[in-house]
């Protein structure tokens, strides 16, 4: 299988904090490394590496029994030292103990969702050597070249199965336009596309491949409100915001938009926040400040769907009588902000976006919706961020390649996927 | 001033004022030469700058009808007829045109106005052109300039509409370049010459809105005024600025409005003139003035020098001259070195001095034989009186020995006593014109004047009275505090005696006779006054000649031998005299102690006095 991707990873480590945390990474990341536990396509929690776990009354202590007879890629057999050490690397605070076939792992606090927060990609079990990494998943590394290109080959001991594809190549760094071309001259099978090119993506032989909503993109404020008119010039801005319109011209009507922080499939209530535009609102509260100050936005400059939705904001704010001014600075006023979910887990997924987003880690009262919605209000409340869209993971795919499915989270499950004739 | 320094200020004068005045038109000229260069420049570079724009606007005009009539174009042209499609078909179309078009903005718009496509500012779709009033108006014209309205910013613009007709409704192209600092550069500045543009965005002066300033322009504040002048009046402004205290950074600037849709100003375009060879110029202009005028000042002194010596030195020796007779001596000559007017002047100066020569001796002479004739005429007179009765007594004598033997005897000693007696008087007239001509001079010692004086009227006292009923009474009045003097003390008593006998002549029939003394500032002052018979003015004028006299039996040396006195005493006497209301005889002496110590070096007097 040929693949395509608009990341360049320099790492393949889960773990490591440098790399950007997208789909991408994280579908490159679970062809290789498996975790404990997985999620299925309902969102429930599935035996993976683990087959059974139990956790002690007050949920602070957890015990995961380990499959038995799986080996890492280089043979070396999947010891529970081996997974609490890659348990210890990816979670330094947590303790974690080997206990005959299992690991034990205890937390200072209450950890109810701790099986679900080892579904999660970082938690993914690896063994470091010096300077290689293995993992237990259905492709192992052949090769690998930081930022350009990775070959997969099949893992033949895979505990799932042998995947039906034999190796995988990964090329890195391309654009939509690279991506589109190399699809048209049948040069790749598979490609990952930035939400705006999808419109233009789906002419032709190419098949489209669209997950639920995972990536939430949205306006962060270094800081919190400092007084009435702070937040009253936030609230200007977000009411001043035309989603809609980027949606519909830019996004192609792809994805959502949002005030909210959780994606409706997984909140089942962001449409009590409401979203639209009210350009009259916005220019009044603007009217009952006495001076707007110039804010500062910044964006990550190699993406041009950030640089278009930054520009939007900017005229939207303008007509709204607030001046935004983008700026490369370390400390701007604003941020354009792009956050892939790793988890389907609500109170996990609020815990990541509060994490991501500097905002105070939320807090629940229970694990009820109610909860999860009183818990999100208040990080909203503090208006230190504007929600505005949420994007599926999109994969364009060859016309050959077969049985592709996307996880719930938007990873695709090459161990499962083959390759067919192409239709005549 | 003296004539001297006065012919130098003239010259210098003279000499600064026409160098000055050559430099002032010299460099008044070079500048006109100058502005009128910097205007035929200035003219230039702006037919310059219209012909690169009408190219460039040409251009533009040709490339936008290429896209307005593109496959491309005519598709979304079809494609906006048949109805609402996805706004987002559309938002990348407009940015590969421009950029195989090598345009700075594209923009396709419904015929609305909407945007749907725009290559400079993607995020823009939707939105309305506010600078594109009536783009059906537009439509096919010549370009023109535009401020494009970008996210965060706002660009100048040359920019050209077009439309596509393909469907029912038109769709319109809109595009064109940034007028900018590759376009400014494409003009062909002469050295000295900048150009900027100053786009006009917001009320006031912006320094951002200044595309390639000069590098000198600092502060850019500076440009505030002329922008302001040039944007409010709509036509082209000129000012010089100054940029810092060297004037060789001045500039001309020269601002043109440049003007987009509705006459409205949206750009300055600054065209800079450096002053710089001017103002070096003008400085070597003024350097070589005050070189010249320096020198020509100096040439001035050294001529004046001469000139004045030529011209002042006869006159200073005239007046030189002048002054010499003026003390008196006659014999004053003055050289006659040029035949000019100052050589006529000292010719007639010399006449005038030998003539005034030859009158004073003739003058003497005269004076002389009138002395003689009036010492004659004295004599004459004094010897004649006693003469007389000599020869009468003698004639009586005679007679009375022939006629009458015993008549002699008896008269005999009573004649002889008259011979005898007027012999006696011709022995005192003899006596005192001898006395006049051998007026000794000062034995110089200390003299109390009050004492002086006392002595003198203690002498006459018995005369004083004599006369009862008709005395004379004297009276002193002495100052107290008056200063001893070097004097000879006889001379001066000599002179008081005859001062005190004058005044008993003058009061035949008594009156008062004071005596008064003073000190002076510097000196000593006495005064004799009487209160007899007076003088008439001609009198005190010839009172104190020799041999002059009002008295019947005077021989008219008293008052000569007086002013001898004092005038040998260094001092100065005067008469105050009505007729009728006595006289008042004044004599001023100073102090005279310098006398003291020589007279103590010098030898004794030997003569003898008589």
């Amino acid at each position: 299988l040929r693949v395509q991707s608009r990341i360049a990873p320099t790492s393949l480590d889960p773990t490591d904090p440098s790399q950007p945390d997208t789909v991408a990474r994280r579908a490159i990341s679970a062809l290789v490394f498996d975790t404990l536990v997985t999620t299925d396509a309902r969102g429930l929690l599935r035996p993976a590496l683990a087959v059974a776990w139990q956790a002690d009354p007050g949920n602070q202590r957890w015990k995961f029994v380990l499959r038995p007879d799986v080996k890492f890629h280089d043979g070396s057999p999947l010891a529970p030292e081996a997974v609490g050490a890659s348990l210890r690397e990816a979670n330094p605070t947590w303790k974690i103990f080997p206990e005959a076939d299992a690991i034990v792992i205890e937390r200072d606090a209450p950890a109810p969702n701790l099986a679900a927060e080892l579904a999660r990609p970082r938690n993914a079990i690896v063994k470091r050597d010096s300077d290689a990494l293995a993992g237990t998943g259905p492709f192992a590394i052949r090769s690998f070249t930081s930022g350009k290109h990775l070959t997969l080959a099949a893992n033949e001991d895979s505990w799932a199965g042998r995947p039906y594809l034999d190796t995988i190549e990964v090329d890195f760094g391309k654009t939509g336009r690279d991506q589109l071309i190399a699809l048209d001259s049948g040069r790749v099978d598979l490609a990952d596309v930035s939400p705006d090119q999808t419109a233009r993506a789906t002419t032709g032989a190419r098949h489209l491949l669209t997950s639920q909503p995972v990536e939430l993109i949205g306006l962060v404020f270094t800081h919190d409100a400092q007084s009435p008119e702070d937040r009253a010039l936030r609230s200007a801005l977000a009411l001043s915001i035309d989603r809609a319109s980027v949606r519909h011209v830019i996004l192609q009507s792809s994805g959502d938009t949002t005030a909210a922080l959780l994606p409706e499939w997984i909140s089942g209530y962001s449409f009590v926040f409401p979203d639209a535009q009210n350009l009259p609102l916005a220019r009044q509260k603007r009217a009952e400040l006495r001076q707007a100050p110039t804010l500062t936005i910044a964006y990550d400059p190699s993406d041009p769907f950030a640089q278009v939705v930054a520009e939007r904001v900017i005229l939207n704010a303008k007509d709204a009588g607030l001046t935004l001014q983008t700026t490369s600075s370390a400390t701007p006023d604003l941020r354009l902000v792009r956050i892939s979910l790793d988890t389907a887990d609500p109170q996990l997924a609020l815990g990541q976006i509060a994490s991501q987003f500097n905002l105070a880690a939320p807090r629940f009262a229970s694990s009820s919706s109610d909860a999860i919605y009183e818990a999100e209000n208040a990080a909203l409340q503090s208006q230190r961020v504007i929600p505005l869209f949420y994007l599926p993971a999109t994969y364009l795919l060859g016309p050959n390649v077969r049985s592709v499915r996307l996880s719930l989270l938007g990873i695709p499950d090459l161990a499962n996927t083959w390759l067919g004739a192409p239709p005549q | 001033m003296n004539f001297r320094r006065k012919l130098l200020t003239v010259f210098a004068l003279t000499v600064f004022v026409s160098v000055g005045a050559v430099a002032w038109i010299i460099a008044n000229v070079t500048r006109r030469a100058f502005e009128r260069q910097d205007e035929q420049r200035t003219a230039a570079l702006i037919a310059q700058f219209q012909h690169g724009y009408n190219q460039r606007a040409a251009d533009i005009a040709r490339r936008i009808d290429a896209i307005a009539t593109s496959e491309a174009a005519t598709r979304v042209a079809l494609s906006l007829s048949h109805g609402p499609t996805e706004a987002g078909e559309y938002l990348r179309e407009a940015s590969p045109l421009a950029e195989s078009h090598r345009l700075d903005y594209l923009e396709f718009l419904d015929a609305e106005g909407h945007i749907l496509s725009s290559a400079q500012a993607p995020a823009k779709f939707g939105y309305i052109d506010s600078a594109l009033h009536d783009l059906h108006a537009l439509d096919g014209k010549a370009p023109f300039l535009k401020i494009e309205e970008l996210p965060e910013s706002t660009a100048l613009g040359l920019f050209a509409v077009r439309s596509n007709n393909a469907a029912d409704r038109p769709m319109y192209v809109v595009g064109g370049e940034h007028l900018d600092r590759s376009f400014l550069s494409s003009l062909e500045l002469p050295q000295g010459m900048h150009t900027a543009l100053y786009q006009v965005a917001a009320p006031g002066f912006s320094a951002q809105a200044l595309t390639d300033p000069g590098p000198n322009w600092k502060p850019l504040d500076a440009l505030a005024p002329l922008l302001a002048q040039a944007q409010s009046s709509g036509r082209e402004a000129s000012q010089l600025i100054h940029w810092s205290s060297d004037a060789a950074e001045d500039e001309t600037l020269d601002a043109i409005p440049l003007k987009g849709e509705g006459d409205k100003t949206l750009a300055v375009l600054l065209v800079s003139n450096s002053r710089r060879p001017y103002v070096e110029l003008k400085r070597r202009i003024e350097s070589a003035a005050l070189f010249v005028g320096g020198a020509g000042i100096l040439v001035a002194i050294l001529l004046s020098t001469w000139a004045a010596a030529r011209v002042t030195r006869p006159v200073e020796q005239l007046a030189e001259a002048a002054r010499e007779v003026a003390a008196g001596n006659l014999t004053a000559h003055v050289d006659v070195t040029s035949p000019d007017e100052i050589g006529e002047l000292a010719q007639a100066f010399n006449r005038m001095t030998t003539e005034l020569l030859e009158q004073k001796d003739r003058l003497v002479q005269t004076e002389r034989v009138a002395a003689w004739r009036e010492l004659a005429r004295r004599l004459a007179h004094e010897l004649k009186n006693p003469l007389f009765p000599l020869q009468l007594t003698v004639e009586n004598l005679v007679r009375a020995r022939e006629q009458n033997p015993q008549m002699f005897e008896e008269i005999f000693p009573e004649s002889a006593q008259t011979l005898l007696t007027e012999i006696s008087n011709l022995k005192a007239i003899i006596g005192r014109f001898g006395e006049f001509s051998k007026m000794p001079q000062p034995q110089w010692q200390r003299v109390d004047l009050n004492q002086l004086a006392q002595g003198v009227v203690r002498l006459f006292q018995a005369q004083f009275r004599a006369g009862e009923p008709t005395a004379i009474n004297a009276q002193l009045e002495l100052a107290s505090d008056l200063p001893a003097i070097a004097a000879d003390p006889e001379l001066l008593h000599r002179a008081l005696s005859n001062l005190v006998l004058n005044a008993m002549d003058a009061m035949p029939q008594g009156g008062a006779l004071t005596v008064r003394t003073r000190p002076r500032a510097e000196g000593v002052a006495i005064e004799i006054a009487d209160t007899g018979s007076g003088m008439t003015p001609e009198e005190c004028e010839r009172i104190f000649t020799p041999y002059y006299t009002s008295k019947q039996h005077g021989t008219g040396l008293g008052l000569a031998i007086v002013q001898s006195v004092v005038s040998d005493h260094h001092g100065k006497i005067s008469v105050h005299s009505e007729a009728g209301r006595g006289a008042t005889f004044l004599i001023e002496l100073p102090m005279n102690l310098d006398k003291l110590s020589s007279a103590a070096a010098a030898p004794p007097r030997v003569e003898p006095r008589t």
